[in-house]
């Protein structure tokens, strides 16, 4: 086969015109075109997260002084809300969003598989978001009292698990059949080896979701709610996704969007690439917590395994940690602000996974009240978010067309920084008010502190959106294929943004970094 | 003299993406039972464990039509792979009549199931037993509902002369589907009718 061989559906003319830069509701409607679909993701999930995290944040006050200006079962269902909308709102649409954008551009293909399922899953997700979102305001949370609204929650939470499953299994497929010629799943990029991982323990952990929020429902419509539907143990059959080692499942793609970000910004290639790729696929591996529903399985928490996996997730994630620290020493880092942002991602996924190792360690007593499990959820979203924020800095430019402003994602870092640590770490030192008995009186301080990091992850969650919107705004200047000027794998061979069909003919794919072998 | 003749070219390797997406979609689906299945077995064992009984009082689980079900998902096995290796001979008439009978074999389930839950007598209301029990066989009358509408869609395709012999993805990822529902069945069978 020559070197430029194309295969028929990447045999596109790549001085096709180039959509618009952000798409706009008249042309999206309808299309199945996987950049639209993954840039839809990415500005609503980025919309839903700054509500998200103003409801955890209020959630929080609430919890300040006996004055509450919420009623506690308001209070109760707006915390289960954002904690469930973090996730399912914010974080899984925000991966999936940028896989749906960026893993067909990265593997090479014209279009992601199966173009009018995705843009299906994504109406879908979009649709069932929104009743899930108003059912929840009218009294209809978990353990709600208007029957009906609490009926249309779980229908809401149903379908948007399906959409994302849907949408899932095209990113899925994408990488694995749509590969262009000579890139083995191996000399995939890490972005899209990362979605690989993290899509197959989706696809394996949320249809157990699926089959709760069913039984759920099946109680609650049709039994009367005396078992799996009674009010007080709705959200408990659920909560096993906001905990470990489950939580961790929802940072798989960050740890690609890490990898590759350090690989770019530092101009080298990824030394002993194969420790990354170990290191997301153990991630991976110990992320499964389906299995460990506190509601079905009580003693869960005793469990060895359940323990066992707490304590060995430290080793992926100082592996990951050792293999940036040394291409950052290595390399010659360029200092943009996905570079720290990356940085920051890895910090906030180290505390919590920390945080995790520690829960998991019985004598420390840390499970006694929910606390310190809070905290460690709010790092590890904060994480999740801070590599999403860091993915929109960086393929920002491939998306828009557009330089994004980097001061913003230069205050993003401090922000998000800020934010993760004070909103995580604040509440995992509330937890050990077991053990000190000092920290007690320290109680309403520490909340408002995890308030206030919770307002200022909402604030990052904006200027991620802003930054994403300043590539596009009018005067903003052009980006090149490769924005970087360092782009190592297939999407900084195609223009900013990708015309109809993405490429025109491409290379066969000989390494893991198929530009820097062209440049050779 | 000849002139020197090179072998052709191989043929493009199409990429499974039909076929890949469905077993995607599979074991999704089989991992939706796997959940709803643990749990069932969790509340059985605690309620057993009691001392209780779990069927409540005037309930009944008979067996015979269970059987029945699971020797007729296994024969649609049969016929499904038949359709596949027809259409694989462009034989198409072969397909389209396993896929009917596919379909048909399907539809006696369906019809079986709901017989089977009128014998049971038992209330959906009653407890734990009757929501878990309901959940499962209805959310298996879902997946095999959306097995016969992918089966019937891929053979109004082959109908309107969408397969071939070399390309024939869409036949094979219905089968996948297919299969996978009537694994889902076995899961039940053994868990739920044989195992009570």
């Amino acid at each position: 086969m020559a070197l430029t061989d194309t295969r028929p559906e990447t045999g596109t003319d790549a001085s096709a015109v180039a959509p618009s830069v952000v798409p706009s509701p008249l042309t999206i409607f309808g299309t199945g075109d996987h950049k639209a679909v993954g840039t839809f993701y990415v500005l609503a999930a980025l919309v839903f997260g700054i509500a998200g995290w103003v409801a955890a944040a209020l959630s929080l006050g609430h919890e300040v002084g006996s004055n509450s200006f919420l009623s506690s079962s308001t209070a109760m269902q707006l915390g289960q809300t954002s904690d469930l909308g973090l996730i399912l709102l914010v974080i899984v649409p925000l991966f999936l969003g940028l896989g749906t954008y960026i893993v067909p551009l990265q593997v090479g293909a014209s279009t992601v598989a199966f173009p009018r399922a995705a843009a299906a899953a994504m109406w879908t997700w979009l649709l069932s978001s929104g009743i899930f979102i108003v059912a929840s305001f009218i009294d209809g949370g978990f353990g709600g009292s208007r029957e009906k609204s609490v009926s249309l929650t779980l229908m809401g939470l149903g379908g948007l698990i399906v959409a994302l499953l849907l949408g899932t299994v095209c990113v899925l497929t994408t990488a694995v059949t749509l590969r262009t010629p000579g890139m083995t799943l191996d000399r995939v990029p890490m972005f899209t080896f990362s979605m690989l991982v993290g899509g197959a323990i989706w696809l394996l952990t949320l249809p157990v979701l699926l089959a709760n929020l069913l039984l759920i429902w099946v109680d609650h419509r049709y039994s009367g709610g005396t078992t799996f539907g009674a009010a007080a143990t709705q959200f408990e059959q659920v909560s096993w996704i906001t905990h470990e080692p489950q939580i961790y499942a929802f940072l798989i793609p960050g740890l690609g969007i890490i990898a590759d970000v350090i690989a770019t910004l530092t101009g080298a290639r990824l030394a002993q690439r194969n420790i990354f790729l170990f290191a997301i696929g153990a991630f991976g591996v110990l992320s499964v917590g389906a299995w460990a529903q506190p509601a079905i399985y009580p003693s869960v928490s005793d469990d060895l395994v359940w323990q066992a996996m707490g304590l060995l997730m430290l080793l992926p994630v100082l592996v990951f940690f050792g293999g940036v620290a040394k291409a950052l020493k290595d390399g010659k880092p360029s200092l943009k602000s996905p570079l720290g942002l990356a940085v920051v991602s890895l910090l906030l996924t180290l505390l919590a996974v920390f945080a995790g190792a520690l829960l998991v360690i019985t004598p420390l007593e840390l499970r006694a009240s929910n606390v310190f499990a809070t905290g460690q959820f709010v790092l590890a979203i904060a994480a999740a978010l801070a590599a999403a924020a860091a993915g929109i800095g960086y393929w920002g430019p491939k998306m828009t067309g557009g330089q994004s402003a980097d001061g913003l994602g230069k205050l993003n870092v401090l922000v998000l920084l800020g934010g993760g640590a004070l909103g995580g770490l604040s509440l995992c030192v509330m937890g050990f008010s077991n053990r000190f008995t000092g920290l007690d009186g320290a109680h309403d301080v520490l909340i408002i502190v995890s308030s206030i990091g919770c307002a200022l992850l909402a604030l990052g969650g904006a200027l991620a959106l802003l930054g994403l919107l300043s590539g596009a705004r009018k005067g903003a200047p052009e980006a090149a294929a490769d924005a970087w000027g360092t782009g190592q794998t297939l999407e900084w061979a195609c223009p900013s943004p990708p015309p109809t069909g993405n490429f025109g003919d491409l290379a066969i794919v000989r390494s893991p970094e198929p530009l820097l072998d062209e440049e050779v | 003299m000849t002139a020197h003749v090179l072998p052709p070219a191989p043929a493009v390797q199409r990429p499974r993406v039909l076929v890949v997406g469905a077993a995607f979609a599979a074991a999704a689906s089989f991992t939706v039972f796997i959940g709803l299945i643990g749990i069932y077995l969790a509340a059985r064992v605690d309620v057993v464990g009691s001392g209780a009984a779990w069927l409540p009082e005037g309930a009944t689980i008979p067996l015979q039509q269970p059987n029945t079900m699971f020797i007729t998902l296994i024969m649609s096995v049969f016929t499904m792979q038949w359709a596949v290796a027809a259409i694989a001979k462009n034989d198409r008439v072969n397909s389209y009549l396993a896929m009917g009978l596919t379909l048909m074999l399907g539809i006696a389930t369906i019809v079986m199931t709901t017989y089977l839950w009128y014998l049971m007598e038992l209330d959906i209301a009653s407890g734990i037993q009757g929501v878990l029990i309901y959940t499962i066989t209805g959310a298996h009358i879902v997946m095999l509902v959306l097995a016969m509408l992918f089966v019937a869609l891929m053979g109004l395709r082959a109908l309107g002369g969408q397969f071939t012999a070399r390309q024939h993805d869409g036949i094979t990822a219905a089968a996948v589907f297919w299969y996978a529902m009537v694994a889902v069945y076995a899961l039940i069978w053994i868990s739920i009718y044989v195992t009570k």
